[in-house]
């Protein structure tokens, strides 16, 4: 049996209601280190409650997550994962490339600036550093938030919806940077509708009404319909 | 990559995270500084000084109430500590409340987000917005306390210096109660903990009962007397006047609860913070455009306070035969039209009604309390209890008139409805008035208690829905006022001076709390009528007849309100043309 310190990320019995509406049904899922999965589902199957959770932005109705053994929302934990949401979330008194510096700075970097100016050329961000990125379109605000989750240091990297209001250049870098990320050993797990992703993983898992209903290859199984079933 | 590297991960960025952060709230302290415009700022709070304080003392200072006498007094020394006990006790269960629902620490959403989500000491990331919350609540309740200690002190023994004093100590540890209790519900009632959330709202109604037991026995002639758990609390309010160094205990308790919470803030859930972060942003918005209606939704939400699925009864459906409110028709016909219409309207309110959730309807019934307790308070002699009864009624309006609100919330829909929209705003005021019977029948009963005598309770029966009614008017007002208005004068507002948008904004937010005050001073007739031992049922039929009167006017300015303006918008039209031409 495969001990929790070795997994990247495990779930025991983790479950999520509102009230009598269940969300996550008692979930218990294993993804090792190194893995690169897709989640599909519906609209409201629970895709994004079951990664806030394991992102420690939700407390669970039952059972535990965690991150390389640690208790999601733990210290070591929240060094480990980077969350990339759906609703990218800025100050509005500070630059792009002042949020790339302080996110890092908050997770041990002290210099981040090499790394900062790769993201922000690769998602042609370059000429937009120093602006508010509460004031950019909802494209860029994407690219902002996918450049900050990606300046920190890191080893599973939870993403929800990546793909929703990229353009086709942005959704190609953003594949990219995915792509290199799992080279470099990291483990990913991406909630997405994008199908053309799902092909590049090696697991896919998929939720219905809260429940998993698929884990496997992706090759295994008609992806279409899984994500049209709600 | 595997767990070492996480745990490596961990240590590494433990190290420097925690300089990062303070090193940026000082970078962002300096933007916001650089961003503050100095002299605006200093205007304003000058304004604030000459209006706000001027005002009061004024106020308080025009009020001439008479000094009461020893049995009054020697009656206030028994009983004020266990009822102002009491109202501490409603505050602790609303801070036990508020704690449990995710109060009272707010965070910006990107805070959450990039802050909370690193691994930084949770505890001292969350202490500076927590000490500031608790400081502005502690200077909140200072100042309140500080008023109504000064007011209180024109009718008590001690100076005036005293009473505020011992007002604003009293405000600031029932502040610190608050925060502390709100804190500590939130750190300890948690799902990791397993204690349900209902534990707080159980051990805050269990306080409120057993002061209430303390208050009952207090005004019961025998040897049974029950010391109420916050009663130093209580006590410490009258420290304008006497001062006992036990009731110190009071401040001390408070200042625990405070730095016991603090002590758990690595508690605080997140899930919490990122409801509230978004929902305070706004609140705070809302607050400085002095929208009330949205202060109100948004306060609903960051209780989690929702209709509920299930209505308390269902509305039976009408066997009248169907007729169209919209159907052009003849003379006969447009009376039906207006039935139908009529009858629409009413239905969707109760609809709305009827899914008022139990906590809301718990919390109309506490105000409607304190609604005839103030207002005893006026005829038994203390003048300014009419504004405290003022804003509650004014409150209890905007909570009833919720299927106006509703209505006037989405104008975009309401504009679509092929009937005008005064007609269809009045007809809103109907189901809301009806269902004021059941708390005005509440406040009547807390009266004629607090009146303490059995002639009380006639004048009560005719009076109290009348006057409810009367004082609700006010959030009428705030609520009709709000709605988006097409012939509004912005474009001639933007060429007022500074000093007369701010005294306009000034005017337009007292407004609807100057018509909730002109409702419940009616109540001034039975007090006239008490003073001079006149009939008090004839007085309670005068002041209803006048309550009802103003509760007609407000009704026939919302119907007609469009139509006002429509004709004055018309008519400076007119007259700017006619000018043009002269030239």
């Amino acid at each position: 049996m495969t001990s929790l310190r070795e997994l990247a990320l495990s779930t025991i019995q983790l479950s999520k209601d509102y009230g009598d509406r269940p969300a996550v049904l008692p979930l218990d899922l294993q993804i090792p280190f190194g893995e690169h999965v897709a989640l599909v589902g519906h609209n409201g199957s629970g895709k994004t409650t079951l990664l806030r959770m394991v992102a420690g932005l939700l407390d669970p109705s039952g059972g535990s997550a965690r991150i390389g053994g640690h208790l999601s929302g733990s210290t070591p934990a929240r060094a480990a994962l980077s969350w990339l949401s759906d609703t990218p979330t800025f100050y509005d008194d500070l630059s792009l490339r002042e949020h790339l510096d302080y996110v890092a700075r908050l997770h041990g970097v002290s210099d981040s600036k090499a790394r900062a100016d790769e993201l922000l050329v690769r998602l042609q961000l370059e000429n937009r550093g120093d602006e508010i990125p509460t004031t950019f379109s909802r494209g860029l605000r994407q690219k902002a938030a996918i450049a900050i989750a990606l300046v920190r240091p890191f080893q599973v990297l939870l993403v929800d919806e990546p793909f929703v209001g990229l353009d086709e250049a942005g959704k190609q870098s953003l594949l990219e940077l995915l792509d290199e990320a799992a080279a470099d050993g990291r483990t990913l797990v991406v909630a997405t509708h994008e199908l053309a992703f799902v092909d590049r993983v090696q697991r896919l898992l998929a939720l219905r009404d809260g429940e998993l209903v698929y884990d496997g290859p992706p090759s295994a199984t008609d992806v279409h319909q899984l994500v049209r079933a709600g | 990559m595997n767990a070492e590297s996480v745990n490596a991960a961990s240590v590494n960025a433990a190290s420097v995270n925690d300089r990062a952060l303070r090193a940026m709230r000082r970078t962002r302290q300096a933007h916001r500084l650089g961003n503050i415009e100095w002299f605006d700022a200093a205007y304003r709070a000058y304004l604030v000084g000459i209006f706000g304080g001027g005002s009061l003392l004024w106020i308080s200072s025009s009020i001439q109430d008479e000094t009461v006498g020893a049995a009054s007094a020697a009656d206030v020394a028994a009983h004020a500590p266990s009822i102002l006990g009491l109202l501490v006790a409603f505050v602790l269960l609303a801070g036990l409340r508020g704690g449990a629902q995710g109060g009272p620490v707010a965070l910006e959403a990107a805070d959450v987000m990039h802050v909370m989500l690193a691994p930084v000491d949770r505890r001292r990331a969350l202490l500076r917005p927590a000490l500031q919350r608790v400081r502005g609540s502690i200077f909140t309740g200072a100042t309140a306390g500080a008023i109504v200690g000064q007011l209180a002190g024109r009718r008590l023994p001690g100076t005036l210096l005293a009473w505020a004093g011992g007002g604003a100590l009293f405000g600031a540890s029932v502040a610190m109660l608050w925060a502390g209790a709100a804190l500590l519900a939130h750190t300890l009632i948690t799902r990791s903990s397993r204690v349900p959330r209902w534990t707080a709202t159980a051990i805050g109604f269990a306080v409120v009962a057993w002061q209430s037991a303390a208050v009952y026995f207090s005004f019961r002639d025998g040897s049974l007397q029950i010391l109420g758990p916050v009663d130093a609390f209580g006590s410490l309010g009258l420290w304008g006047w006497r001062q006992h160094a036990t009731d110190l205990i009071a401040t001390g308790v408070g200042l625990m609860a405070v730095i016991a919470g603090l002590l758990l803030l690595s508690r605080i859930s997140l899930e919490a913070l990122a409801r509230r972060s978004a929902l305070v942003a706004q609140l705070r918005f809302a607050v400085t455009m002095q929208d009330l209606r949205t202060v109100i939704l948004l306060r609903r939400q960051l209780n989690q306070e929702h209709a509920r699925r299930n209505p308390w009864l269902h509305v039976r459906r009408s066997t009248e035969p169907a007729s169209s409110p919209v159907k052009p028709a003849t003379k006969s016909k447009a009376a039906n039209r207006s039935r139908a219409l009529t009858r629409a309207v009413h239905r969707r309110g109760w609809h709305g009604l009827l899914r008022f959730p139990a906590t809301r309807l718990v919390r109309l019934s506490a105000l409607a309390v304190g609604f005839g307790v103030l207002q005893a308070a006026v005829i038994r002699g203390t003048t300014p209890a009419v504004l405290g009864s003022a804003l509650v009624a004014f409150v209890i309006g905007l909570e009833v008139m919720e299927p106006l609100s509703q209505e006037v919330d989405q104008p975009d829909r309401t504009d679509s409805f092929p009937v005008d929209r005064g007609e269809l705003l009045a007809r809103h005021l109907l189901a809301p008035t009806m269902a004021l019977l059941p708390f005005a029948v509440i406040a009547g009963v807390a009266a004629t208690l607090a009146i303490g005598s059995v002639d009380a309770i006639a004048p009560a029966a005719i009076f109290a829905l009348p006057n409810l009614l009367a004082g609700a008017t006010g959030g009428v007002v705030s609520i009709v006022r709000d709605a988006p208005d097409p012939f509004s004068a912005d474009k001639q507002q933007s060429f007022v001076p500074p000093e007369m948008a701010g005294f306009g904004a000034t005017i337009r937010l007292l407004w609807p709390i100057v018509v909730s005050a002109f409702g419940c001073s009616m109540v001034f007739i039975l007090r006239v009528a008490v003073d001079n031992g006149g009939p008090l049922v004839g007085a309670a039929i005068r002041g209803a007849v006048g309550s009802l009167l103003l509760a007609v006017v407000v009704g026939y300015w919302v119907k007609v309100r469009d139509r006002i303006r429509r004709k004055f918008k018309a008519f400076m039209a007119e007259g700017r043309t006619q000018a043009l031409g002269a030239r």
